[in-house]
């Protein structure tokens, strides 16, 4: 590894060569950012939104430090707003197909079908191109074949499968968007397997299906008993509490899992990743969250995001620490934002 | 002039390098890189400066994708006004104001001021106006499978189950119906007999305008002008197409909501406290309505209004199993209504009485 020190003040001793990510973001702070934006974006009929969203961004990178630098965002708004008239201008022709005729609305969705993958990699490409760190950009170069083999193919496939091969498409995924993510001309590498992707969600099935006949049979049989005619009252609250239950339990029980084995079986260059996410605090912190987003109405959301960011930052480590990365020119291109719009879901969850 | 303390990325390799920057009076960009002897100069009009956000690092940005990291937001901000003469150009003085708004304590309370004004106002007049255009908009034929899948759902979950009332007492009450809907002119309603232990003693309309009155009800009645009573409020709810016009506040609700929160999940939460005021204020409305619906047909057919009331006072407090409270019943006090209904009468009984 070339330049180990980068004389800019990296503390490294020699003997411990691992970063620690740190996240120095204020909640009330971050919530007057979030205020201002929302009623400029109400005001503005949902114009400001990407200027919004730009700008809440910034906020949160700029407080990741790996080292003594922080991330950067730099994504353009204009290019964003450009991809939410384009995503709202395919929704409302998607709702006046459907309200003409269900044909048409199926025509439409057999054009559209093919631009996923190409949605997903505009999306990805773009967050990652926007994300910088030292003045370098990360990139993205998946190929369209790939993409349309893990996003639509294989969730038909899962589907047939009665979610059989949920578990790989996800691991496919995962090893797809890191893979071919870059950071300058480094490339990142993925060293995971499918194993541990369907432990991880056999475990939920078996757990949920362990904990339905168990409950079962500790709540509801002995409330039965009595009046075999009358439904018990205990049945009633019974199946939509276990599913609410169960569906946050392993919702964050998979996040929190393969988030962490996901960066852990992560590579750049020399460096290695490591991320231990615990499902204890993981729980806590997203059940508590529900609460006070309803308790408040909303108002709570801003500091729900900087507690599970500062979580999950906190946790990170990076063993090795990134030597010097270079940049091959030529690279950078300018990439609208209709990707990331259209599937915002996919970025990651930090700015790497 | 001192210049600013950065760091300069040539953004080929991550090392950065120590420099400093100025911005010269002409409206020129000096960066000193590593002493003095190593400058680049470059137009203001070629260089991007970002908005300020907060306290966190800002990359100003250098043709040719170097970029300088400054930490000093104050210093660059102090350094950008001191070479601006005369009026800031409209972009300038808009990053200002949102620094102040979201640095400020003052600025957040005026956002939050306008949101709350804009969210409450959208829930009040907003929501009404919407989901009356969505109600004018939407098809009978589209409200009609609404109503038909919540009733394949009441099936399936053995919720409503086939009627034990003896055929005669049926076509009675069905005679009764189909009379009323002439009489009134709602023309997509049907009547449905189920028997339901979760519902108990209750009636309601679903959308697209089938009726459900249980077994329980027409048990509890003591005569059929207080089944005709209750028939004729739920047919008001047909008319006036209620659960079709809930259906879609509730979604306007959750897209403003989702505007608010940047997230529908999240909206989905948040909407929750929200909504429940709204359903209570709502279903106040929307039962005020069917009442006066009944009432009218009511006193056309000679029935008194206070059948209504009657029953209501008699289905108080009954529940079917699981805590299902009585819709019927439970929106508004059954004393009010009661006395709505009494009030009802005696108008019409003064109306008569001149005559």
């Amino acid at each position: 590894m070339s330049g180990g020190n980068t004389g800019d003040g990296i503390t490294e001793d020699g003997e411990s060569r691992t970063q620690r990510l740190r996240f120095t973001a204020d909640g009330w702070e971050y919530f007057r950012i979030w205020i201002v934006n929302v009623a400029l974006t109400l005001l503005t009929l949902g114009i400001y939104s990407a200027w919004a969203k730009v700008r809440a961004r910034r906020y949160l990178y700029g407080h990741i430090w790996l080292g003594d630098t922080a991330f950067d965002y730099t994504a353009n708004p204009v290019a964003i707003l450009r991809g939410r008239i384009l995503v709202a201008f395919v929704a409302v022709a998607l709702w006046f197909a459907n309200l003409f005729s269900l044909w048409y609305y199926y025509a439409a969705i057999a054009v559209l079908a093919p631009l996923v993958p190409w949605v997903v990699i505009r999306a990805r490409t773009f967050q990652l191109r926007n994300s910088r760190y030292r003045g370098i950009a990360f990139d993205f170069q998946g190929r369209f074949w790939d993409a349309a083999v893990w996003y639509p193919l294989m969730a038909v496939a899962s589907f047939v499968t009665f979610g059989l091969a949920w578990p790989f498409r996800i691991f496919g995924r995962d090893r797809f968007l890191v893979a071919e993510s870059r950071f300058g001309s480094k490339r990142f590498r993925f060293i995971g397997e499918a194993g541990p992707y369907y432990g991880v969600y056999i475990f939920v099935w078996v757990m949920t299906v362990v904990l339905f006949i168990g409950s079962c049979i500790v709540l509801v049989l002995p409330s039965l008993g009595s009046d075999p005619e009358s439904p018990s009252p205990t049945a009633a609250w019974f199946l939509p509490v276990f599913a609410v239950l169960t569906g946050l339990f392993s919702f964050v029980y998979i996040r929190a899992r393969l988030l962490s084995y996901r960066w852990s079986c992560t590579q750049l260059g020399d460096s290695d990743f490591v991320l231990q996410l615990s499902f204890g605090a993981m729980l806590w912190l997203y059940a508590s969250n529900a609460a006070l987003i309803v308790a408040t109405f909303g108002l709570f959301t801003p500091f729900a995001r900087i507690r599970v960011l500062r979580y999950v930052v906190d946790q990170f480590l990076v063993m090795q620490p990134l030597g010097e990365v270079t940049f091959e020119a030529g690279e950078a291109q300018r990439l609208g934002a209709t990707g990331a719009e259209a599937a915002g879901e996919f970025g990651l969850e930090i700015g790497i | 002039m001192n210049g600013l303390p950065c760091r300069y990325y040539d953004g080929r390799t991550s090392t950065p390098r120590e420099a400093e920057m100025t911005i010269t009076a002409d409206g020129n960009l000096i960066v000193a890189i590593d002493g003095i002897e190593n400058r680049e100069v470059h137009s203001l009009a070629d260089v991007r400066i970002p908005h300020r956000i907060a306290d966190t690092p800002r990359h100003v940005r250098l043709p040719g994708g170097a970029s300088c990291e400054v930490r000093d937001n104050h210093a660059l901000d102090a350094m950008q006004v001191r070479t601006e003469s005369g009026r800031q150009p409209v972009g300038r003085r808009f990053e200002r104001l949102l620094h102040r708004l979201d640095s400020t304590w003052r600025g957040a309370a005026a956002a939050l001021a306008v949101t709350a004004a804009i969210l409450l106002s959208f829930t009040k007049w907003g929501t009404p106006a919407v989901a009356r255009l969505v109600v004018a908009a939407t098809p009978p034929e589209l409200e009609a499978v609404i109503g038909e899948n919540l009733m394949t759902l009441f099936l399936q979950l053995d919720v409503l189950t086939p009627t034990e009332v003896d055929e005669g007492r049926q076509a009675e009450i069905l005679r009764a119906f189909y009379e009323m809907k002439d009489d009134t002119g709602v023309e997509a309603a049907v009547l449905g007999f189920f028997s339901s232990a979760r519902f108990g003693p209750n009636a309601f309309a679903l959308p697209g305008g089938t009726v459900v009155i249980t077994d329980e009800l027409v048990e509890l009645a003591d005569n059929d002008e207080e089944i005709i009573a209750v028939l004729a409020h739920e047919l008001g709810h047909v008319a006036g197409r209620h659960v079709l016009r809930r259906i879609a506040e509730r979604s306007s609700m959750l897209v403003l909501w989702t505007a608010f929160t940047g997230d529908v999940s999240v909206a989905a939460l948040s909407v929750l406290g929200p909504d429940q005021l709204l359903d209570q204020r709502y279903s106040r409305v929307a039962e005020r309505e069917a009442d006066r619906f009944a009432f009218e047909y009511l006193l056309g057919a000679d029935i008194s209004p206070t059948r209504l009331g009657e029953l209501l006072r008699r289905l108080e407090g009954t529940h079917g199993a699981g805590g299902v409270p009585n819709w019927l019943a439970s929106h508004q006090g059954a004393d009010e209504r009661a006395r709505n209904a009494a009030e009802a009468a005696e108008r019409a009984g003064g109306a008569e009485a001149i005559e």
